[in-house]
């Protein structure tokens, strides 16, 4: 039922916090940076991580969308802003817009927002298919444990819901209930009471949930816990680069390195600005190499 | 007190514009879409802590939860289907009859549990703010009204339709539009007024179909496990 699959290797038995604070810090840089080359880089390192967690045939997906998505968005800015000043060419005379001009600026701006687009779908992807929802939900139980176990109760309860579902159908189908013939409208009108009954049933599994929580001791003394996740040293080094890259794209946000104007236009790239954008991949691209030493090197395997 | 928290509130959002509009400090024009995230973000921190301050019993954690995992599986035969979807309906139902806490949980898990299942993205905290709102003002409904009013219960949930779309919109407009004027606000907003109006009038469909027999079976189970312990 859950999109996560549990695999083996180094980066789905990460510490939940490394891999959270990694993709974060993904996120938040692509989101300061506008420089297409360092924004490149975030791409490059992000699909290296996701290639080396085994996760490839799922990530493909995610990129065929989000390329459906670049597309559409390069379509309309190219289009309907005209800020940029080398005309590539002339377009034919719209009511609203006026005459439009194809900007080769507003193409090129549309490609920067289409790579930060895909550094961010993929970052997601890598969190929805690495890392467990429980144990990424378990680092905020310290802050807030009665949320978190709400949420962690209904991720449960959603598949028992979905077989619930089929339970019901089952039933009413058996007892002469046509839910696959008639009109579109009959059919809707037959599936209604389903909803009812799985809406009573479930309130119903939810009073003999609370019950048993309560006979459990729920909310009597300090909360116990049951399984530790452990803290190793694989867990500190991703930590730390990702924290090093982070402090590094800062800086370089703040130095203007990473910042890159497209109107009106395009600027030329200077190779000094791009010598942090290695950086930052270097950094982020640990993960990659330890799991890849993992895999190779017992003796690497044995010390992270 | 409660007028000091809001005007301390007032006070930081105020800030917090400010430092982003006024040009000599260096996070002028910072991002917006990670600005408004953080704004929606600090929103949805002020609910979350009031439900862990509060007294929860596990009686309402296990109905949040439920709840939630319904107006989640919900979501599912409809995906296919753009913003047709009971899920806004049952979020309101459920913060009509048990109030704004509940109602603003049971959304916002909805949205957060749904996409462990359909995916986590960018839009996963305004979905969850989103619907964590549709909760709330149908309990502040709840408070002007006695018993349950198909008329009154129906215009808001087609209001959300399009309310829901117009918050999702600042998310869309602010991440992916260029240049950020009023003509591509405008742009943005009547792009989605199809997708809107679907929403509004599946929300009423979905009402009409359900609304009665969800509130009566939500009030029994609220009389139900609403006990008083009187220490003796």
């Amino acid at each position: 039922m859950l999109a996560y699959r549990e695999k083996d290797n180094l980066i789905h038995k990460l510490h939940p916090l490394a891999a959270v604070a990694y993709i974060s810090i993904i996120i938040i840089l692509s989101l300061i940076f506008s420089h297409p080359v360092y924004l490149l880089g975030l791409l490059l390192a992000v699909g290296t991580v996701i290639i080396a967690s085994g996760n490839f045939r799922e990530w493909t997906p995610y990129l065929l969308i989000s390329l459906g998505m670049i597309t559409v968005i390069m379509l309309v800015n190219a289009v309907f802003v005209q800020a940029g000043s080398t005309v590539l060419f002339y377009g034919p005379r719209v009511p609203v817009l006026g005459k439009i001009r194809i900007t080769l600026e507003a193409i090129c701006f549309g490609i920067g927002m289409g790579i930060r687009l895909l550094v961010i779908v993929s970052a997601f992807c890598f969190y929805t298919y690495a890392v467990h929802p429980d144990k990424a939900l378990k680092l905020f139980s310290k802050f807030g444990n009665k949320s978190v176990l709400a949420v962690t109760l209904s991720t449960r309860l959603f598949p028992l819901m979905i077989r619930d579902v089929r339970r019901i159908t089952e039933v009413q189908r058996c007892r002469g209930v046509k839910l696959d013939t008639g009109s579109r409208w009959q059919r809707v009108k037959n599936r209604l009471p389903v909803i009812n009954v799985l809406l009573l049933s479930s309130l119903e599994r939810s009073l003999q949930l609370a019950e048993s929580m309560q006979a459990r001791g729920y909310g009597s003394g300090k909360r116990t816990c049951y399984t530790r996740d452990l803290w190793r040293p694989r867990d500190c080094l991703i930590f730390s680069a990702a924290v090093l890259s982070l402090l590094t794209g800062i800086w370089a946000v703040w130095q203007g390195w990473a910042g890159y104007t497209y109107y009106p236009r395009l600027e030329s790239l200077q190779l000094n600005d791009l010598k942090m954008a290695a950086v930052i991949v270097l950094a982020l691209t640990v993960p990659t190499v330890l799991s890849w030493g993992w895999k190779k090197w017992p003796l690497l395997k044995s010390k992270i | 007190m409660k007028i000091k928290i809001f005007a301390a509130i007032l006070v930081f959002l105020g800030l917090l514009l400010a430092v982003s509009v006024i040009p000599v400090n260096p996070l002028y024009n910072v991002n917006w879409a990670l600005f408004s995230s953080v704004v929606i973000g600090l929103a949805m921190l002020a609910f979350f802590r009031c439900f862990e301050k509060s007294a929860v019993t596990s009686k309402e954690i296990a109905l949040i939860s439920t709840m939630a995992a319904l107006a989640a599986v919900s979501r599912i035969p409809f995906a296919a289907i753009m913003s047709v979807q009971p899920t806004t309906f049952i979020v309101m139902i459920t913060g009509y009859v048990f109030g704004a806490q509940t109602g603003f949980m049971v959304g916002a898990i909805a949205a957060l549990v749904s996409n462990f299942f359909l995916g986590q993205g960018p839009w996963t905290p305004w979905q969850m703010y989103c619907w964590g709102l549709c909760g709330v003002s149908a309990a502040l409904l709840a408070g002007r009204q006695k018993g349950f009013k198909l008329s009154t219960f129906i215009i808001l949930a087609g209001f959300w339709g399009y309310l829901f779309g117009w918050i999702m919109n600042i998310w869309h407009w602010v991440g992916f539009v260029y240049p950020l004027t009023l003509e591509t606000f405008i742009a943005t907003y009547l792009a989605s007024f199809t997708f809107d109006t679907f929403h509004a009038v599946g929300n009423v469909i979905f009402t009409v179909l359900l609304g009665k027999s969800f509130y009566r079976a939500l009030n029994r189970f609220k009389n139900k496990f609403s006990i008083i312990y009187i220490d003796c």
